[in-house]
């Protein structure tokens, strides 16, 4: 009873405020990932999914999907869809946050209503963008036919490398205010004397750029990327209502093919260990962001 | 750099023009589904396109509230219930875990705090299947709650990571003046910590109802049923069904961004801290 008591001191009652969150995540987060481990090194059908026994196989599932063609253009699509939506969306972010930072009498309440693509449920965002799209219907292949672009409507949705564009577009579009939020966040944080004694030793607005903002501003760079990395990494919803992977996977993305091995398939020990290589890497990044910031935090 | 100095004159004004020009091209695809929404079905797919309805075409929605399998209100109610839901649940889980991480130095908070730092970051992939073995085993699937429960996973971690700050920057005297008031620790948190923290737990029942109102994954996962299932889910039914019926998927689209559009205006001072503070999105 002492002993409960002595734990229990001042520091100790903290835990009890803790306990019920952490549990709860240990429950419904912390034992689905273990399980995800264990069912990708079995077989699980439909039949034995919720009961019955499971035979382990090893890493039999691993070997298969690396194997598997779709798994590696998968793997190859998320690549290239993470970098190409940070690169140009980290442009675009960084460029409308320098112009907001201006004082002028639009500047605050524009860049709110920016905030909004980033706002709206993914899957209309998918909506939107499937319609703008659209072969016959969108309004993209219309302004192009009309500046004389392109001769015939194209098929931007199911054609591959196309689609493909599409989709990075609705992406890019919603990560444009997370990036220039978080941009001009950090740009505030620059003390303005820098500036002004720059511009009195007669530094270049180009110069002063690069020798006092970006040095500056790179702990802000740096989470912003990789959070923006661990984002885009794991989309989901927008490329499974926008293609669904097609046509014929080449849209596919580790997350989206996942779910196609477990719920359309229903080779549930497949899906799980796509699900774990995209667990792996993201694990991989996030190593790198906490290491970043837990300098920042009181961690 | 922030620059201090107010534009004037001149400058002010095609500052203002460049800004609203910019405005009006990255959210032309949102007044562009709205717009869609009011024309008939012909007047879509006429060219060249119309930039405002030649005829208000209102029928889009009212077609809704009737048709039954794909009844548009009842999944909003349905999309309702599940954010109110996962948003009470992560709210009352994280204000005290926030309080306790915030507060005081227990054995493991670190570990425990690393833990929600991960859980932000983990594919919605990874959880699937066993969270649908799970909830099949509990009796749930199929029902709001499964997702309700599943929803809240992605509303805690943030929550707590804000909130702890909030509560970090309450000074200690407030609450040791609350013990000497006849406070114990529980009714002090309750009774002087929260009120104090009120706009950060603003920031995170909004932010917990907006990732659960906009999830897609668990709620077509878990619910199986159409009549049950959340309005992000019955687009998406919608969609592989009436792919072209794009008056009808507009409304629909509408429909889904009127609680986010709401939130929106009144609350955006708790969203822009939210996004800065936590930067994250599920």
């Amino acid at each position: 009873m002492k002993s409960v008591k002595k734990f229990f001191q001042y520091d100790n009652i903290g835990l009890l405020f803790v306990l019920p969150a952490f549990l709860y995540m240990l429950v419904f987060v912390g034992y689905p990932i273990i399980d995800n481990i264990i069912l990708s090194f079995q077989n699980v059908t439909v039949k034995n999914l919720v009961s019955g026994s499971r035979d382990f196989v090893g890493l039999k599932n691993y070997f298969d999907i690396f194997k598997d063609q779709v798994f590696i253009k998968a793997l190859w699509n998320t690549l290239f869809f993470t970098v190409s939506c940070l690169v140009i969306q980290f442009i675009i972010g960084f460029g409308l946050a320098l112009f907001f930072c201006k004082n002028f009498k639009f500047a605050k309440a524009v860049r709110g209503l920016l905030m909004m693509p980033w706002m709206i449920p993914i899957t209309v965002t998918a909506l939107i963008f499937k319609f703008i799209f659209g072969t016959d219907v969108g309004i993209l292949n219309y302004i192009l036919q009309s500046f004389g672009l392109i001769q015939q409507n194209i098929e931007w949705l199911t054609t591959a490398n196309t689609a493909m564009f599409a989709i990075i577009c609705a992406n890019i579009w919603i990560g444009i205010p997370f990036n220039m939020i978080l941009i001009s966040t950090g740009l505030t944080t620059i003390p303005k004397e820098l500036y002004e004694s720059a511009s009195i030793d007669g530094s270049g607005k180009l110069n002063t750029f690069i020798k006092i903002t970006l040095p500056l501003l790179k702990p802000t760079i740096e989470s912003v990327l990789i959070l923006g990395f661990i984002y885009t990494f794991k989309v989901f919803d927008l490329v499974y209502v926008m293609t669904s992977g097609g046509p014929v996977n080449s849209t596919h993305m580790l997350s989206t093919y996942s779910y196609k091995l477990s719920f359309e398939m229903f080779k549930y020990s497949k899906g799980s260990a796509v699900a774990n290589v995209l667990l792996v890497i993201l694990l991989v990044i996030s190593i790198l962001y906490l290491r970043t910031t837990t300098k920042e935090e009181d961690a | 750099m922030d620059d201090d100095k107010k534009l004037t004159g001149k400058t002010n004004i095609i500052f203002c023009i460049i800004s609203i020009l910019l405005l009006c091209l990255l959210l032309f695809p949102l007044f562009w589904i709205i717009v869609t929404s009011l024309k008939t079905e012909q007047e879509i797919f006429q060219i060249p396109p119309t930039l405002i309805p030649d005829t208000l075409n209102l029928k889009s929605y009212a077609a809704q509230v009737k048709s039954g399998d794909f009844n548009m209100f009842s999944s909003f109610a349905n999309s309702l219930v599940i954010s109110f839901g996962a948003m009470a649940v992560a709210v009352v889980l994280s204000v005290p875990a926030s309080y306790g991480i915030a507060k005081y130095r227990f054995q493991g908070r670190k570990l425990m705090l690393l833990g929600f730092m991960v859980t932000q970051m983990l594919p919605v992939s990874v959880l699937l299947t066993p969270m649908f073995i799970m909830f099949k085993n509990m009796h749930v699937y199929n029902t709001p709650l499964a997702a309700i429960l599943a929803d809240a996973t992605i509303g805690i971690p943030f929550s707590v990571l804000i909130l702890k700050n909030y509560f970090a920057s309450i000074p200690r005297e407030l609450e040791e003046a609350a013990y000497i008031d006849g406070c114990n620790r529980f009714t002090a948190f309750v009774r002087v910590l929260i009120p104090i923290a009120k706009p950060g737990v603003m920031v995170c029942a909004i932010f917990s109802f907006l990732y659960a109102w906009g999830d897609l994954a668990y709620g077509m996962t878990f619910i199986i049923d159409q009549q049950k299932r959340p309005i992000t889910a019955g687009i998406f039914n919608f969609m592989g069904q009436y792919g072209t019926k794009w008056s009808y998927l507009t409304a629909f689209a509408v429909v889904t961004i009127i609680p986010v559009a709401l939130i929106f205006i009144f609350m955006q001072k708790y969203i822009i801290s939210g996004m800065t503070s936590g930067a994250v999105k599920g």
